[in-house]
């Protein structure tokens, strides 16, 4: 593959101490390349960092020392024509219908109001929601919610996607079903995926990367790659190396969630 | 990374989370301070007239002097005394009328909705009748007062009593709670958050609204001591009393939400 | 406390016979002896249905109810634009919003006779004092509102490249329209509260001096009337406001 087209170069991150706290370490010093059309999963300990590092690659937040760089260029805000975002909680205005949640993301975006509905309806068809343009989102099940974010996310055709735990919120079998689509979309658009998630199966059927993060302060404890073609189907899932690179994870993943509840037993006390 | 990627970035989520904390009490001060400050300056200098706003430092000596002299000694006892009286009229029937029409839930929703829609009514246009009926002494604040502190205490108690989570009531039920228990151990103590709530707004209408009705009509109290400067035009008395009451008030509610985290265990 | 709803007339029933029974014994009671201060539910019925047709209390009603569609609508424009301007910034909202609520807290009613010495007897005071109670709920629930919009709906604008104005169109006007409306309930209730209470004190012109003229010369039927009418006016008011919110905050 070609060369990298996220970098992130020694980037640390300190917030400031919160009223009669002490100030929080969330990242230090990390380095990564991710390169164009990889998908990569960050995986790690509840508060190490991974949001925030997602935060400097998309641009909303800057970092307090080193850089991310998309393209080569240092990230100095949001590039909404390079990178598009999906959240955790659902992000859709609560008192727009589904296809106007996606046009109006077009519309941040500068595309002409012409162009929108075209562009909105094809998007929501890949997810497989046409039928639900006109409904609300609260008429939505949490996992079509999410699917109308990738929706909105899909149209705003960008060459990065950054997925912070995209299914978090969702049960256990729409987020294998929601994955699986995943895994078919992205092989036939090629594009670059960040994707941060605690599911360790999740990780390994979606990345062709996978960044284990260390415990706070977030420094990249190990680098684990999974050599398998997309789109990944679920006897990928069920095969003996499938649970090999899971148990491996596992195991890298382990010491650094103890840690972690270590460290925020000592926060409390 | 330069400012410029704060201003557009962290700016946004840094300061929603800040908004969301509470005002400190110095930031009120400080206000209030320079709300002071402003005051003296507009009419020492006379750029509004003291015919309109008397001079701040005039205000205080006479607030001084009404205190020191006992000056205000009459008017406060009258307006104290209707308050003793018409309080703990409001109090009481508002959590009594209130209790008894949350004992079932078939009482609660016919009478809930009748109590509230009375509510929007503002009470004070009942005051004619009250001075008609019991004259222009204290006995029409009284009552006046009870009226208007008695719909947030009623409302309150429904809302307190009724809102008991079933779970604890089964509970009880299931371990074989008596009726005086179950009022005792559960709905009281689940209830009285709301009802000292409702207790704390009912005492302040209350007040005000027999403030109010000394304003409309009334040969003594406190708001007839303003309304009585006022049409003398005497500014700074009427000024001075302002600031009295406002004291008393604001004391007083603060009294009262003391009083209300004080059982809360807040 | 269970509910045997299935035995039981509905609650809309009941309530209705409740008022009715109310209204049968304010009758009884208003029958029972000659008072000058009591007068059974019919004879103030009719009396309403005669001061309803003089010229001068119409006037009177039409007055104040001007007064305070004024009141109310200035009350709206004015609360909207210092509940945004206060909520437009951090800093804005540090420094003025202790002076809101330094104000908010004042017990209006002690400083009513101020309004009338600088407004007037007319109609002035009246609006101005209404105003003075009915902006402050509407500020308030307008930064409510405005702190209530979920950070994420923020966050996920600015990725997508939003402008402050575009955020604002799209995000934060939509996002008022529920708070706006709890804001303009709460603006015509405590508006009527101050219009009413000047007009009760100054009682020139208006519904406040037919009040005092009809208390002074002990007709308590016509008084009654007059007073029902303010109550059912009230009511009224209220009861649409809220349908009015109800409908508007339905993506809640
Ligand atoms: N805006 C902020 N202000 C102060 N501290 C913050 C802020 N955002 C995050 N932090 C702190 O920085 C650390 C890293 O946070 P981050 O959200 O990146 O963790 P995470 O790895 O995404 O955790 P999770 O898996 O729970 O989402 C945490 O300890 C958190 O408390
Ligand atoms: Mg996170």
């Amino acid at each position: 593959m070609a060369e990298s087209l996220v970098r992130v170069e020694s980037v640390s991150h300190t917030f400031p101490a919160p009223e009669g706290g002490k100030e929080v370490l969330a990242l230090d010093a990390i380095d990564m390349e991710i390169r164009q059309g990889e998908m990569v999963a960050f995986i790690g300990p509840s508060g190490c960092g991974k949001s925030t590092l997602l935060n400097v690659i998309g641009g909303m937040i800057a970092p307090t020392s080193g850089a991310a760089l998309v393209s080569g260029q240092a990230v100095r805000g949001p590039l909404p024509k390079q990178i598009a975002y999906i959240f955790q909680e659902s992000a859709l205005l609560p008192w727009a219908t589904v296809l106007d949640n996606i046009k109006v993301g077009l519309e941040f975006q500068g595309v002409p109001k012409d162009e929108r509905g075209p562009i909105a309806s094809a998007a929501l068809k890949s997810v497989g929601l046409e039928a639900f343009a006109a409904s609300y989102p609260h008429q939505l099940s949490g996992g079509m919610k999410q699917r109308v974010a990738l929706a909105r996310a899909l149209s705003l055709r960008t060459d990065i996607l950054l997925m912070d735990e995209p299914f978090a919120a969702l049960d256990e079998q729409t987020r294998m079903i929601f994955g699986e689509d995943l895994s078919r979309l992205l092989a036939s658009e090629r594009k670059t995926i960040i994707l941060v998630t605690h599911s360790l199966a999740e990780a390994v059927l979606l990345a062709d990367r996978i960044f284990v993060f260390t415990s706070r302060p977030g420094r990249i404890k190990a680098v684990l790659t999974i050599d398998e073609p997309h789109p990944r189907t679920p006897d990928f899932m069920t095969s003996q190396r499938f649970s090999e690179l899971r148990n491996e994870l596992y195991e890298l993943l382990r010491d650094e969630v103890l840690a972690a509840i270590g460290n925020d037993r000592q926060g409390l006390s | 990374m330069s400012g410029a990627a704060a201003g557009v970035s962290g700016g946004v989520t840094e300061r929603l989370s800040r908004r969301g904390r509470r005002l400190s009490l110095l930031t009120k001060l400080a206000v209030f301070a320079a709300l002071m400050v402003l005051w003296h300056l507009l009419t020492v200098t006379e750029i509004i007239s003291p015919f309109f706003l008397p001079q701040p430092m005039a205000v205080m000596t006479v607030f001084w002097r009404i205190l020191s002299t006992g000056r205000a000694l009459p008017d406060l006892g009258v307006t104290f005394f209707e308050f003793a009286v018409a309080g703990p009229i409001a109090v009481l029937t508002g959590v009594v009328a209130g209790y008894l029409i949350s004992m079932t839930r078939y009482s609660t929703v016919v009478l809930e909705p009748v109590i509230s829609s009375l509510y929007a009514i503002p009470i004070i246009i009942f005051y004619p009748i009250s001075v008609m009926a019991l004259g222009i002494g204290p006995e029409s604040k009284i009552a006046h007062g009870a009226l208007f502190g008695f719909f947030p205490i009623c409302l309150n108690t429904i809302q307190g009593f009724s809102g008991v989570d079933a779970i604890y009531l089964r509970m009880a039920r299931s371990t074989g709670a008596t009726k005086a228990q179950l009022l005792r151990r559960i709905l009281i103590p689940a209830a009285a958050p709301t009802i000292l709530g409702g207790v704390r707004l009912g005492l302040m209408l209350c007040f005000l609204a027999i403030i109010g009705g000394e304003t409309i009509a009334s040969l003594e109290g406190l708001g007839h001591r303003i309304v009585w400067y006022a049409e003398g035009m005497q500014m700074v008395n009427m000024f001075a009393y302002m600031v009295f009451v406002i004291l008393i008030a604001t004391a007083m509610n603060a009294c009262l939400s003391l009083l209300e985290l004080r059982r809360r265990g807040g | 406390m269970s509910l045997q709803s299935s035995r039981l007339p509905h609650p809309m029933v009941t309530r209705i016979a409740v008022i009715i029974g109310l209204l049968i014994l304010w009758e009884i009671f208003g029958r029972m002896g000659t008072s000058l201060f009591f007068s059974p539910f019919s004879k103030v019925v009719m009396s309403g249905h005669e001061i309803f047709y003089e010229p001068e209390v119409r006037r009177a009603l039409l007055t104040t109810s001007g007064v305070l569609a004024l009141a109310f609508i200035l009350s709206l424009a004015l609360g909207l634009v210092l509940g945004l301007s206060i909520a437009m910034s951090k800093f804005t909202y540090q420094t003025f919003m202790p002076v809101l609520l330094l104000l908010y807290a004042i017990p209006q009613i002690t400083i009513l006779p101020l309004f009338v010495l600088y407004f007037g007897n007319g109609p002035a005071s009246k609006i101005a004092f209404g105003v003075s109670h009915g902006m402050f709920p509407v500020a308030v629930s307008v930064i409510a509102g405005v702190q209530g919009i979920k950070p994420i709906l923020l966050t996920s604008a600015a990725s997508m490249g939003a402008t402050r104005a575009q955020i604002f169109r799209r995000i934060t006007l939509p996002y008022l329209v529920p708070s706006l409306f709890t804001g303009m309930r709460l603006a015509s209730t405590a508006a009527l509260l101050g219009v009413l209470l000047a007009e009760l004190y100054a009682s020139a012109g208006g519904v406040g001096h037919f009040t005092r003229r009809f208390s002074e010369t002990f007709q308590p039927d016509k008084l009654y009337a007059l007073i029902g009418a303010l109550a059912i006016m009230a009511i009224v008011i209220n009861e649409s406001m809220r349908r009015l919110e109800k409908r508007f905050s339905k993506w809640r």
